[in-house]
């Protein structure tokens, strides 16, 4: 009885050894850096972070679906451009909204694009989403030759401000834990978990399989706009190529976050503690006063080994039953 | 849909009467490509009867009840529900109309719990969009207390199914099927990974659901389980509805008639006996593994000995055991030594070779050539820095013996009909020169013409002193062929038939199960 509640608990709460392992780099990062609790410190890491926790999210729907999203970073590239040209330092604020609402019915679009390639015409997720990225950074680069824009003041303070002296990316990570809590507890996260385990049994059982799996891309799409909009926010100003490496990075939260990529298994929040594992490395990296041209691969060998801890784990705890 | 089925408890649906259902199924036609899988599906069933499907392997069976069920669509035909016609384009469609299906290869998703797989896709909500969990769990446990006593503890409504034996998925599914409150309950094989007390109590389970208004049709390879819960059995032969028998009125000897009349035997083609006096290749004792139970027997050298009865009895198993691609334990003795092979290298080292029935998944690399694909088991035979040209001659030899139709050895085998597909599978192994030739349904999908031929190989094979082992699917195949075949039943040898006994009367009743006759 208690060993089926252990074994659910674990594969539920996938992101228990995620959370040893951010455990494990703060207090590194902490013993470089004193102020690290500091609000100040706080608010600035988690600005930094807050785009790809954004991304991720929708990222680990889809794997979690049974795909991945490769074109998500230039999705935001995409949504960066569009929002500095449409808005500028002279914006009224319903102007903004606008803005905002259309990069995210854009955002939507891109993803149901993705979607109906991947369930309707067959098409391998890797390559469909790899080959339709390459649509947004076009795009980004029609829209914005030459890096530019600039936002109101206003805009740009609001996303450096402490609420009830709380970051605002405390806020962000409430919405998104809330977010995931909620759609847990639908009907459709049931499809999502089914159709990622074993699409054909799903089929057999009646789910409507290829239209779950179009609304998982549809959801990274939607994500992919919000973060678009968080980057703008953070940077305030626009580059045809600026989200581009955010693809990647997400992927390796996602997996940093205990979600298999196999798919059918996970939850999303372990995705945004992968995004807050990844950039406390880099703080290690910086604060530990790794020469400037080591420092890439340092933060790579680090990734790897995080990336390598639960199976190297699993080894150590065969050999020992053996 | 206020009061839409699931969410009523299951101890409600037993008491109270189901909604009637009529269904019948009127010479429905199915063809995949030229094959005509069923030529005449009839069927007819009610409320409050339990309809046995029976039928010998490739009788249509299956492709009958997968139409019943939306999981196949009909060439022609017409399915009548309720006395409209109707047809359902997906399995959705006819849960919706009160069809559900117990399948036999697991419909579970393995990573979701016991409770979250029965309830997939009608979970029970709250506010209408919430899952309500409590209600879930509590509805799962009262379905589950249905099989109490006949399943371990562990399983519970949180237990992940991937947890769980073979017998206990099994049961879940039958739970799963049971969950929507169906007016007509098929049970696909449902029977044939439960142990018995289980399989009481699912028989008990039927009694009641018969009671409660609703039908059943049950499909089984055990004769015995027809007697003992069907009201009507519907026999298929060769892809028609050929008769319907009320149990009361009949015998197990009437229903192996019905599934064997008229079909003919073909050319006989049979090996010369005298392959028994010779050198004893294969001696197997007690063999286990997969769904292998004890099984012993001999294969002489030049002898062709068959594996009988209805698929997924174990005769696969067995080929793979021989061949070391599973796990298994007992003696087996080749060509005077014992051995124990734990990976297919190990048996090809011993000149053993493997043909599989599924060409495309275990037999070829289909993108690559010919070439390729034929010298693949031989390449150490060529050396280190691969001598090209020896390898290709005897490659080119092999093809002209097996008489392949092809342009070039450097084509695809992809461009090839199946019949030369199979050629090449087979010619693969040929340039080993096996000793021992293991066949699992090498004739699957093969085109008549290229039948004859690979009859003809077999044959050359065997006057060389090549012991063959060979699992047919096809019992016309067994009977023509083979001078001895061994009848495999629930993962065991269930008779040997061999001279005058080895009869289509005595095959099929032995793969149903039912005792040996003696004509």
């Amino acid at each position: 009885m208690n060993t089926i509640r252990l074994q659910r608990f674990f594969s539920r709460q996938s992101y228990v050894i995620s959370l040893i392992l951010l455990i494990v780099v703060v207090a590194v990062n902490y013993s470089f850096q004193n102020n690290l609790f500091e609000l100040r410190i706080i608010n600035n890491n988690l600005r930094t972070m807050m785009p790809l926790m954004i991304l991720a999210v929708g990222q680990a729907i889809v794997v979690i679906g049974g795909g991945v999203d490769l074109s998500v970073g230039t999705m935001v590239s995409m949504i960066n451009t569009l929002l500095v040209t449409w808005i500028t330092p002279e914006s009224t604020g319903g102007e903004i909204a606008l803005a905002f609402a259309l990069v995210c019915g854009i955002g939507i679009l891109g993803g149901a694009l993705n979607g109906f390639a991947v369930a309707f015409l067959r098409l391998q997720p890797i390559v469909t989403t790899y080959a339709t990225s390459f649509i947004f950074s076009g795009i980004a680069l029609l829209v914005l030759p030459r890096p530019g824009g600039s936002l109101p003041r206003d805009l740009v303070t609001f996303y450096r401000s402490t609420p009830l002296d709380l970051p605002l990316g405390l806020y962000v990570i409430g919405v998104l834990i809330l977010f995931w809590i909620v759609l847990r507890s639908t009907r459709y996260a049931q499809y999502l978990f089914a159709i990622g385990s074993s699409s054909d049994a799903a089929y057999a059982t009646g789910v409507p399989v290829r239209s779950v799996r179009v609304t998982t891309y549809v959801w990274s799409g939607l994500f992919a706009a919000l973060a678009g909009i968080a980057l703008t926010l953070s940077t305030g100003s626009g580059q045809a190529n600026i989200g581009d490496d955010m693809t990647l990075n997400s992927v390796v939260a996602v997996v940093l976050g205990g979600i298999a990529l196999r798919g059918g298994g996970g939850n999303a929040i372990g995705a945004v503690i992968g995004v807050i594992i990844l950039g406390v490395i880099r703080n290690i990296i910086f604060f530990a006063e790794v020469p400037t041209w080591s420092q890439t691969l340092v933060n790579a060998l680090v990734i790897l080994a995080a990336l390598a801890a639960p199976g190297v784990i699993r080894l150590i705890r065969r050999l020992i039953q053996r | 849909m206020g009061s839409s089925p699931p969410n009523r408890l299951p101890d409600s649906w037993a008491a109270c009467k189901t909604m009637a259902l009529t269904l019948s199924a009127r010479s429905l036609v199915k063809r995949y490509g030229g094959v005509i899988a069923l030529r005449d599906g009839s069927l007819e069933i009610q409320s409050g009867e339990v309809v046995a499907l029976v039928g010998a392997n490739g009788s249509g069976k299956s492709t009958l009840s997968k139409i019943i069920t939306g999981a196949v669509v009909p060439n022609g035909g017409h399915l009548l529900l309720d006395g409209t016609p109707i047809q359902f384009p997906n399995p959705q469609a006819a849960r919706k109309r009160g069809i559900a299906v117990v399948y036999q290869e697991l419909s579970l998703i393995p990573d979701m719990t016991v409770a979250e797989n029965i309830w997939l896709s009608h979970e029970p909500l709250r506010f209408g969009i919430a899952v309500n969990r409590g209600a879930m769990r509590d509805r799962t446990q009262a379905l589950l207390d249905l099989f109490a006593g006949t399943i371990s503890p562990k399983l519970q409504p949180d237990t992940p199914v991937t947890a769980l034996p073979p017998d206990e998925r099994q049961v879940v599914e039958i739970v799963k099927a049971i969950s929507s409150d169906p007016r007509l309950i098929i049970l696909d094989e449902a029977t044939a990974s439960l142990d018995t007390n289980q399989v009481n109590r699912l028989f008990e389970l039927v009694k009641t659901w018969k009671e409660a208004g609703k039908a059943v049709i049950i499909i089984t390879h055990r004769m015995e389980e027809i007697f003992r819960v069907a009201d009507k059995a519907t026999v298929l032969r060769s892809g028609e509805s050929v008769g319907t028998v009320t149990i009361a009125n009949t015998d197990e000897k009437t229903i192996v008639g019905m599934m064997i009349e008229g079909a003919v035997t073909p050319e006989q083609i049979r090996i010369p006996t005298t392959a028994l006096e010779s050198h004893v290749r294969l001696d197997v004792k007690r063999l286990n593994g997969g769904r292998l139970r004890n099984v012993s027997f001999t294969l002489h050298d030049g002898e062709l000995l068959g594996l009988g009865g209805l698929q997924g009895q174990g005769q696969v198993d067995l080929l793979l055991a021989l061949f070391g691609l599973i796990p298994h334990s007992g003696e087996v003795i080749l060509n005077g030594k014992s051995v124990h092979f734990r990976h297919p290298a190990d048996a090809m080292k011993q000149q053993v070779a493997y043909v599989p029935g599924d060409r495309g998944t275990e037999g070829l690399l289909f993108i690559r050539s010919i070439f390729e694909n034929m010298q693949l088991p031989s390449w150490r035979k060529y050396g280190i820095v691969h001598r090209r040209h020896a390898a290709r001659k005897d490659a080119l030899a092999s093809a002209a013996d097996l008489q392949m139709v092809y342009a070039s050895l450097d084509d695809p085998v992809s461009s090839l009909s199946g019949g030369n597909a199979q050629k090449v599978v087979i010619g693969k192994w040929l340039l080993r020169q096996p000793k021992l030739l293991l066949l699992g349904d090498p004739t699957k999908g093969v085109d008549v013409g290229a039948k004859g031929e690979f009859y003809a190989l077999l044959r050359q094979l065997t006057e060389a002193g090549t012991a063959i082992l060979f699992y047919s699917s096809d019992d016309s195949e067994l009977l023509g062929l083979c001078s001895r075949v061994l009848v495999f039943h629930e993962g065991g040898i269930r008779t040997e038939l061999s001279g005058e006994n080895l009869t289509r009367a005595n095959l099929v009743a032995a793969s149903m199960g039912t005792a040996h006759e003696h004509d």
